[in-house]
């Protein structure tokens, strides 16, 4: 297994280097010089501000450069002496065109904030609807059935933006006024400071995130209901099910024992394509309930055109996407005796 | 199964609550403590040198102070801050001579020995200033100060070129007299000089700070500001607590203050030392909802009125404040701001550009066709001002009634075909489209339908061009942009700085976007420069501004009123937009909090 783990990580190198690439290139269509300066940039400034951000250096120069900090990025940068002339080469500390903080720190302070919402959502969303894709499935056409899949329908047509407005409105807003105590806060204030644990906090996290959190499971209820359906209804079709019903089998046991176990192919690949949005949270509910996490930092560094912040951000995407693939090869190995790793 | 998870989350949530209020109340037990909004995702830098937006001059106007000031009760104009009086000068402008307060000190921290904060000296003024001319930083500001100082120039062009920047080095126009006194010679007396004093670019800092957090000073503060920095999370919030030892600041007096301002009861503390609040806590806002929502829980101490809800707030024709804001004690307050929103003309276009009398004639049709009024009804509840001109409502130089005989102010169907004709387009017949371009927002995207059904009657075809504002800017830099959409909001209260958009040597990718070029406008915008206010400058202002609209290197313009609304809870607030000094003026009642 090491070696097959070794093997595919080696293959997808490559991957990594050209999704990179195309990234960067892409990005450099625009100048983000403009988006930098104040409404009185002068040609000097300009020109001072390209140099700065390495703009100036040939495209391969760039390349390597960020690949070579991204390399790094764990290992402090030795003291200059006095008197040291700096290269092209000379490395610096990659760090935000627009917020001027090491994108290293950034990174490491947005991922906890993300992480207190997306960890929650996707336990609940996949706990939740496996079960009523179970129970969908179990009772195919009956009344039940068509009832829960006529609300996933109707879940899965509402823009995820009306959910958050209308969230964040009932959920938190108006109970806010009317009841004293109630628990939900309409979006994260000052009081919550620069720790990025804060909302690892149970009561804090009740405050700020629960809210967050439930309009996320409901928004995602209607997209995994519906395939985990689909993947049980395939299931319960089978031989197997109906040799278990023969045995006497009760209806709980061939559901969650009979039929959830032999699912467990897509279900570890849908669960495991989500896992690296754990990391890079959820843009919209992080933008209107101020949770400080990935998404808002990502969505402000698109705004302000902060390439190193963005390049990090493709970067780490990428290498937990490629992480999470080999994990899902190994997982089908384990939880299926017939999947050999070669 | 769902259910009974759900009836779980919630228990626990509400068991949870009990603890999160008491924990929270005990925090901010016995302190007064404000809260605030900043409607964007706030400040990208601390560093006042770096910083060149509202949101920058609205942070770190809490944390650095300037020589000079707006005066809170009239923030057109200006007092002294960090100096004992207004600068004076004996030679018509040329030499200032300032003189700064004692028992000024920096803000207690470990860059400074024993964590205590020293005496402000001339040393840090000229060090202050010193680090807008360093490019390690940028330039980013250097517009503020270039060509003003007597050898500054030449100081910022040499320590550029040298290995290291040396701040001890000397710049002739830097005269220490003392630690408290010193002057500054200008190369010219030019009257914004002094409004430049009171820009947060030119808070003094302090040299020890600089050096001692290196390349994270920018999120370490340390000036003689009313507040703290005691925390900031990017994008998040912004917190700082009251200075102990802030020198003598007191609240404006009673006679400063109008008649409606006294209706409002923003004298009430009038010769008071400030700040009055403990802790100022800013939160930052992207999205204008979660704003609105915390206002009218009672959370925030004030809030801009977004247009969006605007008609939540205040009735749509006689722009009253709604009866439920009145009786909750909402106090609603206007700003006129500024302004100039214009659509501009590069005036080196193939098509639109250019001096002749067919190309002048041609920009003048399209201004003709152009109903801003309609686009005020339509898009803005009626609520920006349409002026002519380049100057805003307010400042010298503005014509009187907005109205200006060199304009061609729209809707003026017959002219505009008039002028068509004129420019060699008898009936827009052999007029190609006109490429306009401007950033993608809901509401541009609606105004330029508007403006393109608006020119469709004189047969003028008009192609928006929808992007992002960094890509616009850029365009316009590039002068690849025939007409485009844009707006300026004035650094400082002088008409001046308005008509320096359209001064030559200004040309993109500097301020003048239009790359409007006329040597007897230049020649006239290089003598007000140098002009306090007059009739004589009022008369030239004038000129300048009705050789611009016969040009029509632009159509427009509009100024916004911004509309506020103040808690029961906040006392002393009469927002304004031109400063941001005025935060340590507020005070709060928590009797008042709902």
């Amino acid at each position: 297994m090491l070696n097959y783990i070794i093997r595919r990580t080696l293959y997808n190198i490559p991957v990594f280097l050209a999704i990179i690439f195309v990234v960067m290139a892409a990005l450099r269509v625009n100048d983000p010089v403009s988006a930098q300066l104040g409404k009185n940039a002068g040609p000097e400034q300009i020109q001072l501000l390209t140099e700065e951000m390495g703009l100036d250096k040939p495209f391969y120069k760039q390349y390597g450069i960020f690949l070579r900090d991204l390399a790094l990025i764990w290992k402090p940068i030795p003291e200059r002496e006095e008197g040291f002339v700096e290269g092209d080469w000379t490395r610096k500390e990659t760090r935000s065109w627009d917020q001027g903080l090491p994108v290293s720190r950034m990174i490491g302070k947005a991922i906890p904030p993300s992480m207190a919402i997306t960890i929650p959502t996707l336990t609940m969303s996949a706990l939740i609807s496996i079960c009523v894709g179970l129970v969908s499935a179990f009772n195919r056409g009956k009344t039940v059935d068509r009832t829960l899949m006529f609300l996933a329908v109707i879940g899965m047509s509402i823009s995820v933006l009306v959910y958050i407005i209308m969230g964040q409105y009932f959920g938190a807003f108006v109970p806010g006024r009317m009841v004293d105590g109630w628990p939900f806060q309409v979006t994260v204030d000052a009081s919550a400071g620069e720790s990025a644990f804060f909302f690892f906090n149970p009561v804090n996290w009740v405050a700020f995130c629960m809210l967050p959190v439930m309009i996320n499971v409901v928004v995602s209820l209607g997209y995994d209901t519906r395939f985990y359906r689909a993947v049980m209804v395939e299931e319960s079709a089978k031989d197997y099910i109906r040799t278990a019903k023969a045995k006497g089998a009760s209806t709980t046991r061939v559901m969650f024992v009979h039929m959830l176990k032999n699912a467990m192919i897509p279900i570890i690949t849908r669960i495991m394509i989500s896992l690296p949005f754990i990391i890079t949270g959820s843009i919209l509910v992080e933008v209107y309930f101020g949770i400080p996490g990935m998404g808002r930092t990502l969505i402000s560094a698109i705004n302000a055109k902060d390439f190193p912040v963005i390049q990090t951000f493709t970067a780490l995407f990428t290498a937990l996407f490629i992480a999470s693939n080999i994990l899902t090869d190994v997982l089908y190995a384990m939880v299926d005796p017939r999947v050999r790793l070669s | 199964m769902l259910i009974s998870k759900r009836v779980v989350a919630l228990g626990l949530a509400a068991v949870c609550a009990l603890g999160s209020g008491t924990a929270l109340a005990a925090d901010k037990e016995d302190l007064k403590v404000m809260q605030l909004p900043i409607r964007t995702d706030g400040p990208k830098s601390l560093d006042p040198v770096e910083g060149s937006t509202t949101y920058d001059n609205m942070a770190c106007a809490q944390f650095y102070e300037t020589l000079l000031t707006n005066k809170y009760a009239s923030p057109m104009e200006m007092e002294p801050l960090l100096l004992t009086e207004m600068p004076t000068t004996a030679d018509g402008g040329l030499t200032w001579h300032f003189t700064l307060k004692d028992e000024v000190y920096f803000h207690d921290d470990e860059c400074f020995p024993e964590g205590k904060g020293r005496q402000i000296r001339s040393d840090d003024v000229f060090y202050s200033l010193k680090r807008l001319a360093d490019d390690e930083h940028k330039l980013e500001n250097w517009w503020l100060l270039a060509d003003t100082i007597k050898g500054f120039d030449t100081y910022k062009d040499e320590q550029n070129a040298a290995a290291d920047f040396d701040y001890d080095a000397a710049v002739e126009g830097f005269v220490k007299i003392s630690d408290l006194e010193f002057e500054i010679v200008l190369q010219k007396p030019v009257y914004r000089f002094l409004y430049i004093l009171g820009m947060f670019q030119t808070s003094v800092v302090s040299r020890e700070a600089v050096e001692f957090y290196g390349d994270d000073f920018a999120e370490h503060p340390v000036g003689t500001g009313p507040f703290i920095l005691d925390t900031w999370t990017r994008k998040q919030s912004l917190t700082g607590n009251r200075n102990p030892n802030y020198h003598e600041v007191l609240y404006p007096d009673r006679d400063e203050w109008s008649r409606e301002d006294k209706r409002a009861r923003l004298h009430r503390a009038a010769g008071k030392q400030v700040p009055f609040v403990d802790r100022v806590e800013f939160t930052m806002f992207i999205e204008d909802q979660p704003m609105w929502l915390e206002f009218n829980a009672g959370n925030l101490g004030y809030s801009q009125v977004p247009e969006d809800y605007f008609t939540d707030a205040f009735d749509r024709s006689s722009k009253e404040l709604k009866e439920e804001y009145l009786r909750r004690g909402m106090r609603p307050h206007a700003n006129k701001l500024l302004d100039f929103t214009f659509r501009g003309f590069n005036m080196e276009d193939e098509l639109v550009g250019g001096y002749t009398a067919e190309k002048r004639a041609l920009r003048r049709a399209i201004s003709y066709a152009i109903d801003l009024d309609e686009i005020n009804e339509t898009f803005y509840n009626g609520r920006r001002i349409v002026y002519d001109g380049p100057i805003p409502p307010g400042l010298d130089g503005h014509p009187e009634g907005g109205a200006s005989a060199a304009g061609a102010r729209g809707r003026n169907i017959a002219k505009a075909r008039e002028m068509l004709a004129e420019a060699g387009y008898p009936d827009g017949k052999g007029l190609p489209a006109i490429r306009f371009y401007t950033s993608q927002s809901t509401i541009n995207n609606a105004v330029s339908e508007l403006v393109k059904r608006q020119l469709e009657e004189v047969n003028i075809k008009f192609e928006p061009v929808f992007m992002d504002f960094s890509t616009l800017i850029e365009s316009i830099n590039k002068k690849q942009a025939p007409m485009f959409g844009f707006a300026w909001s004035s650094d400082y209260p002088d008409g001046e700085n308005n008509l320096a958009l359209f001064y030559g040597p200004n040309e993109a990718p500097g301020s003048n976007h239009y790359n409007y070029k006329r040597p007897e406008y230049d020649a006239m915008y290089e003598q007000v420069l140098t002009m306090g206010p007059s009739d004589e400058r009022t008369a030239i202002y004038e000129k300048m501004r009705d050789m611009i609209l016969d040009d029509c290197p632009y159509v427009g313009g509009m100024a916004r009123e911004r509309f506020y609304l103040i808690s029961p809870w906040l006392l002393n607030c009469k927002p304004t937009e031109r400063y941001y000094g005025w935060f340590k003026y507020l005070d709060v009642d928590d009797s008042k909090r709902e």
